[in-house]
């Protein structure tokens, strides 16, 4: 991938297992994401695809007892966060002191549930301006007056500051997330199903905002949900996974208008079509597979129409169509970009 | 214009919590009719009082006022006994298909329960029967009969909930965000299931939801809400081609649609739904609408028909 060069995000390789005494749950196996300086990438999946596991480990937040990093390398604006020791093991890059400097300032995250994301004993003003003051060389009053402006730019008055958590409803509560993570102005902002908690009305609210500061402050974006419409309205790009691996990838025209992959194609037909009210939806039969139990093959083939022998029995490499779109699936193993669903 | 068959005919149903901070007008005077076979969509965000409908209607709330006439018998005025034999035909499928399950029960006694409270089926044998045909119906392997609903997954317990509010051969069933909860490759699973077993059984639903583009597949007519309050009414495809309630149409274009072509013209409301605690007799959308004019602080709109079969509480059309 020598033409990406101003990548503000790289993972190459990447393999999450989570490890109990009874099995383990192999959540992440052997993706490569990338994000542009300035650009937004969007990141789809159902429950359970391994999209959350992947965005913990680029804040290398993963459960400690149980959360894997198996291999691969994570590295944020050219600085390694997770890379190979010497025996060609995925280790930490940095101290744990060090990293907890990059959360917060480089890096910020915004979960979906916003009333875990807020400690519910201090005021939001406080909260705003604790990572402030732990991020930025500055006095408490500075960064109360930081915490002041953040909550206005998130259509919250300034005067509100003094409240807690609980007296705001819950399209507020994620806008004092937004306010929080956007406070030390990071390169990158990771959502994880940022407005999946909200009301519609509410939704557009938060994505507006989200886009206008974004635009504001050029930061990258990982945008993770399950939402099609969201993505095709926030991101530049946009991977698709599916237990644990990317299935497809590319631009939003590559991905929408020259959908190559049958679970992408299987998304698409899941969902109701607005301007054909009347057509019958054409679910994915079958479920997702245990991830503590993957077959041998594709992850996808029990759910395919398109399943051969071959599939069944042996993994699908990725294979570029164009220089921006690929797929991991055997039916293009040509690599001839054509429409074959 | 031929007789249309009315099943459900509900008049002025009201329900109000008395709550700490004063009355908490959940469902406010709000009528409507479903023709037999048909699907009502109800529509709304958080706390506009959907479920409450719902819920109201089977009397699993007891309605504050109002009527509500189902097959020619007026719900509200029967006998806690005479409501239960009644219940034998309305169903209620959850939102939640993990609390909404017994988890001490197996899916075959989750489905034979309300057999055996109706006394429907008194032989064990043919219940049995009964119960491996539901669960044929609704796609669940024979293997999972004696399963518990923790050992299965969210699209697999929700056909459990469907199961057993067929079992007893309902007329009506009240879906409340039956796929909320799902994957979409799941929720369009159950979307199917629920339609092909409408047509087969002549089903009447209503069906609660906060996802629009769900109920717009799926429903014949739409109800939109706002704070306990009915804003507009009509058949899902002039609703969505002509919203005429400035809420609707907020509703509405807020939706993301997945097609990276569609030019987006979105509406941001300014704001939040305020309180529902004791509303002054406004328009209880005014302070959010970019029409508001006097007339709208002055006094309520009520429901009028602005064309055939669709209606709008809003001054603008008064």
């Amino acid at each position: 991938m020598g033409r990406y060069t101003n990548l503000m995000l790289e993972i190459k390789g990447l393999v999450v297992e989570y490890r109990t005494d009874d099995e383990t749950v192999h959540a992440v196996n052997d993706i490569n994401l990338w994000i542009e300086k300035g650009k937004s990438l969007g990141l789809v999946g159902e429950t359970g695809a391994g999209k959350t596991t992947t965005a913990l480990s680029i804040l290398n937040l993963l459960p400690e007892t149980t959360g894997y990093i198996v291999d691969g390398t994570v590295s944020l604006d050219g600085e390694p966060i997770i890379k190979k020791n010497r025996e060609g093991k995925s280790v930490p890059a940095l101290l744990d002191s060090d990293m907890q400097k990059i959360r917060g300032d480089k890096v910020a995250m915004i979960f979906q549930d916003p009333m875990t994301a807020l400690n519910p004993i201090f005021t939001v003003g406080y909260q705003i301006a604790e990572s402030v003051r732990l991020h930025q060389k500055c006095s408490a009053k500075e960064a109360e007056k930081k915490a002041e402006e953040m909550l206005e730019l998130v259509g919250i008055p300034a005067s509100r500051k003094d409240e807690y958590p609980h007296q705001f409803s819950g399209g507020m509560k994620q806008r004092v997330v937004i306010a929080m993570a956007l406070a030390c102005n990071p390169a990158l902002l990771i959502a994880d199903e940022p407005t999946t908690a909200l009301d519609v009305t509410v939704q557009a609210q938060v994505l507006e905002m989200i886009k206008n500061l974004r635009d504001k402050f050029g930061t990258s974006v990982l945008m993770i949900t399950h939402d099609l419409g969201i993505i095709a309205e926030m991101c530049d790009e946009v991977s698709v996974m599916y237990a644990g691996a990317v299935v497809e990838h590319g631009s939003l025209e590559d991905v929408f208008d020259r959908t190559r992959h049958p679970y992408t194609r299987g998304l698409f037909n899941s969902l109701p079509n607005i301007k054909d009210r009347t057509a019958r939806l054409k679910p994915i039969r079958g479920l997702m597979p245990d991830p503590a139990n993957l077959p041998m093959g594709c992850a996808f083939a029990d759910r395919c129409d398109y399943a051969t022998e071959k599939c069944r029995g042996e993994k699908p490499r990725k294979q570029w169509l164009t220089d921006s779109h690929f797929v991991a699936c055997h039916l293009y193993e040509d690599g001839k970009d054509e429409d074959r669903l | 214009m031929t007789e249309k068959s009315i099943l459900l005919d509900v008049q002025h149903l009201t329900k109000y919590f008395h709550t700490s901070g004063g009355t908490l007008h959940a469902v406010d005077d709000v009528s409507f009719q479903i023709e037999r076979g048909k699907t009502l969509g109800i529509v709304g965000e958080s706390g506009c009082g959907k479920s409450t409908i719902g819920r109201t209607i089977l009397r699993l709330l007891e309605p504050t006022s109002g009527k509500v006439i189902f097959d020619g018998t007026d719900l509200t005025a029967l006998s806690k006994e005479e409501l239960r034999k009644m219940r034998q035909q309305m169903q209620i499928i959850f939102q939640d298909p993990f609390s909404s399950l017994d988890p001490r029960m197996t899916v075959s006694q989750t489905i034979a329960e309300p057999l055996k409270l109706h006394g429907m089926i008194k032989n064990k044998a043919e219940r049995e029967k009964r119960v491996l045909e539901l669960m044929a119906t609704v796609g669940l392997a024979e293997r999972l009969y004696d399963a518990y609903p923790h050992e299965l997954d969210g699209g697999r317990r929700q056909r459990i909930g469907i199961a057993r509010a067929l079992a007893v051969k309902p007329k009506f069933i009240v879906c409340d965000e039956p796929v909320s909860a799902l994957d979409v490759s799941i929720q369009a699973q159950i979307l199917n299931l629920m339609k092909d077993i409408q047509e087969r059984e002549g089903l009447t639903y209503i069906f609660i939801t906060h996802d629009l583009s769900v109920v717009n597949h799926f429903a014949d007519d739409i109800a939109v809400m706002y704070m306990g309050r009915m804003v507009e009414k009509a058949p899902a495809e002039e609703l969505f081609e002509h919203p005429i309630h400035p809420y609707t149409q907020a509703l509405l274009s807020a939706i993301p649609i997945p097609d990276i072509h569609t030019e987006m013209k979105r509406i941001v409301l300014k704001g939040e739904v305020t309180s529902p605690i004791e509303p002054k007799p406004v328009c209880r959308f005014a302070a959010r609408c970019a029409y508001a004019c006097d007339e709208c602080m002055k006094s309520e709109p009520e429901l009028i028909n602005v064309s055939p079969g669709h209606w709008a509480a809003c001054h603008r059309f008064a």
